[in-house]
């Protein structure tokens, strides 16, 4: 047995069990690093997902009112949004108490 | 406050333990495919799904009922919620772009009052009733 073989062995005992747990672990920390935000940036987002959506509701309204002070028809996006609205209205109360 | 990107067992719409429904919760997957995954690949592989379905279903925390209100009383969370537990820079920039679209429309609405047009329309329209 030269000594090339008998570096065989030892290399795939060190890849198997040094390169392989290095590899996942290297690419788990990174994972981790990428992927998760804090619990405080996480209600924030909560938070700023909420405002946009309740803003956007009063923009819709807003254009609405406006659009009817002129005499305009409305227009077909926005009816689209009054029949979402009118299906969330008390949902979203409620979710306003529960908060 | 209940964590809302954390992995929970999806025990009301679970046949077993939920964890099948978790994991479609979790990802956004269908939960029909995440079944069917899981079997093939307990068919086809080792016994190690199953394994790992039990170990999850004891580890894993059920999902508390606040958060199913939350999820029940506006339904596009839900996917909101996926979509920033798969990418949470994706989300924030999504909200960022809503604020940008609800500036803009607020703008338009600020320009057409202010502006000259308007009110010489308006008094004209004053000067009708008079």
């Amino acid at each position: 047995m030269g000594p090339l073989e008998a570096l065989i062995p030892l290399s795939a005992v060190l890849a198997i069990f040094v390169g392989m747990p290095w590899l996942f672990l290297h690419y788990v920390t990174k994972w981790k690093q990428a992927k998760t935000i804090t619990l405080e940036d996480e209600n924030l987002l909560d938070d700023l997902h909420d405002i946009a959506r309740r803003l956007d509701d009063r923009m819709n309204s807003i254009e609405r009112i406006i659009a009817a002070e002129r005499g305009e028809q409305p227009r077909i996006a926005e009816l689209r949004s009054d029949l979402n609205n009118i299906e969330l209205r008390p949902q979203l109360q409620r979710r306003d108490r529960a908060i | 406050m209940a964590r809302r990107t954390g992995f929970y067992l999806d025990k009301r719409n679970g046949k077993l333990m939920g964890v099948c429904a978790g994991i479609a919760d979790y990802t956004g997957f269908d939960v029909l495919w995440v079944r069917v995954g899981v079997v093939l690949a307990t068919l086809f592989g080792s016994g190690a799904p199953v394994i790992a379905y039990f170990v999850i279903g004891w580890v894993a925390d059920a999902k508390p009922g606040s958060v199913y209100d939350l999820e029940e009383a506006v339904p596009e969370d839900r996917q909101f919620w996926q979509k920033t537990r798969a990418a949470p820079g994706r989300s924030i920039r999504e909200v960022r772009s809503s604020f940008r679209d609800i500036d803009r429309r607020l703008r338009d609405i600020e320009l057409t009052y202010t502006s000259p047009n308007h009110r010489l329309a308006r008094e004209i329209d004053d000067l009708r009733q008079q």
